[in-house]
């Protein structure tokens, strides 16, 4: 019998892909399928959880440049 | 892009400034205008600033006698002009200044906070404003459309010095600006004209003392708690002498700014001794004054060799900043050296116009001259030295050099060349008759510990002498404490600094004021480029996304492995191979510079480039750069950052920056310096072309517009390109297979750390220190035992030793030369007998 997961379609940058990837990979909890560099599916109902995760993690990589960015 | 950015901000508040231009002065000062005080302003100017030297001045002279008096001021008018958009502003809220109302024709702000002037550069008067503040402030930022100068102390006694009346600097300002001057700011001017000169700092008989012609005023420096205990001991309180009477010589009417600036042009032909009066600057230069010479005593303490620069600190404190002069045309103590510049050299308006600054009054003032790298720094050390006519003791970075610049000084002037000798460590002359000219590196003074017999000889040779001039090349590069045990263990009267770029990510170059002296003049380098003195630069930064493996890669490392991540990310792999491709097609000659060497070197032995690293041999390097200049095959070279400096390539036009080490903003100019030089700059419609990639999303990017500061005050603007047209068309693009890049990644990853080390060591250009690293792997590897056949060793067993990606350095070895005649011979008896062998049959 076939299974199905609600799933949406992130399409992104290579850069926040390993990014979003790299959040997957502690729990496996977010990622349905991983079809190309810039293409994802994502499990719907964790899709908020994931935007918060992301920006989190931006707010880490991005902190410098973010500085900078003032002047 | 700051700058693209800053101009175009300025201008949408420009336009909008029709009802509330009183706030735009605080708005346009370029850089973070943040709302703090000035008091509590520590690293405000970090980011933003070219020049920190003066930073500590103009903190403690505003801050002592605006600032405080001027807050309550400000308060009262606050309110009555508060409206909704004000709290943006806080401290910087200008809105109580009121404009004239023919504010439309005058091209200038002020910034009565920070003592900045804002100069509109598209304005009519620009030139005519831009001329007088170059006087009379320090340049701060350059870009297209408005410029920023700060007045400073330095600065206004520079102007003062060259004849400009306080009460006429006043005016003029007055005349230009938008706004009336700010009492505080005409206050700042007068307060600091009129202290100069007061005090002296003189160096006589190998001894310093301070001078002053007002008995009071030493009193007071004695009884002060700094000072008092730096005088020596044993001399008498304070010594009085007559005044120097001026040489009895008539003036040809040379004395005012223009005639010296004359004398620069003409090759600097001495000039009649000009009777300046020492004691009064002030009055000196006011040309009037000239002639009623009072013949008062001066008075005077001696103070220890150490002592000189807390001195001159402390004084500057105290509002009476030292005056370092030296009287070369009435100094009959040393003797004149026989120099001149030949007819032949011509000095350009603006070296003309740096030296002018130096020799403003007829006497030698020690400072700073900045001037971009192949802008003809030597040349103004030359005619320096051919001003002054003493001995002259020149100070460099390398053996390399002393060597240029002894060759310069025979090149550019009549000097007779045993009056110029050369201290080196395999080179110890002294100058044949009694005064010459000497030129060493800073190693070779500064160095401690044991010397060498001959070496200490030469040393105390120089320390028992007191010298006209010294050159210091290079400043920015040395650390202080050298500096420190240069300046004061040779006595000279006055010395000349030459940099391109003053400026260090350390705080240590305001201590060059106090050991130098200030800053004497900044070229624009914009309008060098204008006229064609150096070449026209477009500067890019490509941005180049990193790819997915990549950048997860990127995610999970350390911040060193990160770095060689971000430089072999595959994707700027291509646009450097697209770059290079580009420009080679147009007949460009590139330089690729990296700064790690593991990425140097896989960057050019995938591209097939020669490369220069600091463990190439000497012999090595030349046969590449002679083959960069003459071959027209190798149009591309790889060097690490042994080539930031120093290396003089005018064939090269472009310029590729594949990594760098982080924000250094002095890295980057000195870079952009190696394109500068071009020499098919004067050339129609010819541009160098600087790119420096940069990979998206990664800390390269903040570090890359960190390193633009500079460049971008000096009025570059670089264009950021995220896609290079037609770079997937291209063929043999390297990297563009998934798995092709995971190989590279797999190969990055591998690499340890000793590799990643490397790119600290043979630093130094013509200095490598080759062996090292090799001996440590020779040591590793021991003997081996195993059982097998012969033919295994030779390879005869179905292997062949094929190279792969060979490197381009080996191709450039000569081919080896004719066989020997004896072979030859064997070779043609040979061919003889097969034939008579085939002959047969």
């Amino acid at each position: 019998m076939p299974r199905a997961i609600r799933g949406v379609l992130v399409e992104c940058d290579p850069s926040i892909k390993s990014i979003i990837v790299k959040i997957d990979s502690e729990e496996h909890a977010f990622i349905v399928e991983d079809l190309d560099d810039q293409t994802l599916v994502i499990k719907e109902n964790m899709l908020a959880v994931l935007k918060m995760r992301l920006d989190e993690a931006l707010k880490e990589t991005q902190q410098p440049p973010s500085d900078s960015g003032s002047d | 892009m700051p700058a693209k950015r800053k101009a175009s901000s300025m201008y949408h508040l420009d336009v909008r400034g029709g009802t509330k231009i009183g706030r735009d002065s605080a708005v346009s000062t370029p850089g973070p205008a943040t709302p703090r005080s000035i008091g509590s302003s520590s690293d405000e100017y970090s980011d933003a600033e070219p020049s920190e030297s003066e930073k500590e001045n103009i903190k403690k002279n505003i801050n002592s006698f605006s600032v405080e008096n001027y807050k309550a001021k400000q308060r009262s008018h606050a309110v009555a002009g508060m409206d909704s958009a004000s709290h943006h502003f806080g401290a910087n809220d200008f809105s109580y200044l009121s404009l004239k109302p023919d504010h439309d024709n005058r091209p200038l702000w002020i910034d009565p906070h920070k003592g900045r002037i804002i100069l509109e550069s598209f304005s009519p008067l620009a030139t005519h404003a831009q001329d007088f503040l170059t006087t009379i402030a320090e340049p701060l930022s350059r870009p297209i459309f408005l410029h920023e100068y700060a007045l400073t102390p330095h600065s206004l006694y520079a102007a003062v010095s060259v004849g400009l009346d306080p009460k006429d600097i006043i005016n003029v300002l007055d005349r230009l600006s938008k706004i009336p001057v700010p009492d505080n700011i005409r206050e700042f001017i007068t307060s600091c004209t009129h202290s100069y000169g007061k005090v002296k700092l003189v160096l006589k008989d190998t001894k310093h003392y301070v001078e002053s012609s007002d008995p009071e005023m030493l009193q007071r420096l004695l009884k002060d708690e700094v000072i008092g205990p730096l005088r020596v001991q044993g001399t008498e309180e304070i010594t009085s002498a007559a005044a120097p009477k001026m040489t009895g010589l008539v003036i040809p009417g040379t004395k005012n700014f223009a005639g010296v600036q004359q004398a620069q042009l003409e090759g600097a032909k001495p000039k009649e001794g000009e009777p300046v009066q020492q004691e009064d600057i002030v009055a000196t230069l006011n040309e009037d004054d000239d002639d009623d010479e009072d013949a008062d005593a001066v008075h005077h303490f001696e103070i220890g060799d150490t002592a000189v620069e807390t001195v001159q600190k402390r004084c500057l404190e105290l509002g009476l900043p030292v005056l370092e002069e030296y009287d070369f045309r009435n100094d009959s103590h040393n003797a004149n050296l026989d120099i001149d510049l030949k007819p032949s050299a011509q000095i350009r308006h603006y070296q003309e116009k740096s030296l002018s600054k130096m020799f403003g009054n007829g006497r030698a003032k020690s400072g700073i001259i900045v001037l971009p790298c192949g802008a003809g720094k030597t040349l103004v050390g030359i005619t320096a030295a051919c001003t002054v006519k003493k001995g002259v003791i020149i100070l460099c970075t390398s053996s390399m050099s002393v060597i240029q610049w002894r060759s310069e000084f025979l090149k550019w002037s009549n000097i007779n060349p045993s009056d110029i000798a050369i201290f080196t460590s395999d080179n110890k002359d002294k100058f044949a008759r009694n005064t010459g000219i000497i030129v060493t590196s800073y190693s070779m003074v500064a160095q401690r510990g044991k010397r060498s017999y001959d070496s200490q000889k030469m040393m105390d040779f120089i320390q028992s002498r007191e010298w006209g001039l010294m050159i210091l090349d290079e400043v920015h590069v040395v650390p202080a404490n050298m500096f420190r045990k240069v300046t004061s263990t040779i006595k000279t009267h006055s010395k000349l600094g030459l940099t391109a770029t003053l400026l260090r990510e350390d705080d240590k170059i305001s201590d060059l004021n106090f050991l130098i002296g200030p800053k004497l003049y900044e070229a624009n380098w914009m309008e060098l480029a204008e006229q064609g003195h150096i070449a026209r630069v477009q500067c890019a930064e490509v941005w180049c996304p990193m790819t997915t493996e990549f950048y997860s890669e990127y995610l999970r490392h350390s911040a060193k492995k990160k770095q060689l991540i971000w430089t072999m990310n595959p994707r700027k792999f291509q646009a450097c191979q697209f770059l290079i491709d580009y420009h080679e097609k147009r007949g460009d000659k590139i330089i690729v510079f990296a700064d790690n060497i593991y990425a140097l070197k896989a960057y050019a032995t995938k591209l097939n480039k020669a490369f220069i690293y600091g463990e190439t041999g000497n012999a090595e390097r030349m046969r590449i750069l002679e083959n960069f200049q003459h071959n027209d095959k190798i149009n591309t070279l790889f060097l690490s950052k042994i080539g930031d400096t120093s290396l003089d390539l005018p064939e090269a036009t472009c310029l590729i920056q594949i990594s760098s080490h982080y924000g250094s903003r002095r890295q980057e100019a000195q870079r952009l310096g190696r394109i500068l030089r071009a020499k098919r700059r004067n050339d129609e419609g010819f541009n160098a072309f600087f790119y420096s990639l940069v990979s998206k999303d990664t800390q390269e990017m903040y570090f890359s517009s960190k390193r633009q500061a500079f460049l971008v005050d000096q009025g570059y603007a670089f264009k950021v390109i995220t896609h290079l047209q037609g770079i997937e068309d291209l063929p043999g693009l390297a990297f563009s297979t998934p798995s092709e890049r995971r190989e590279l990644l797999q190969n990055v990853l591998i690499a340890n750390d000793a590799d990643m080390d490397n790119d600290d060591k043979g630093d130094d250009m013509f200095h490598a220190m080759d062996g090292k690293s090799k001996f440590k792997a020779k040591k590793k590897a021991n003997a081996r035992r195993t059982a097998g056949a012969l033919s295994e060793l030779a390879g005869g067993q179905d292997m062949a030793y094929v190279e792969q990606n060979k490197s381009k350095n080996k191709e450039l070895k000569r081919k080896k030369g004719e066989h020997n005649p004896f072979f030859k011979k064997l070779q043609r008896d040979q061919e003889k007998r097969r034939k008579a062998l085939d002959d047969d049959e």
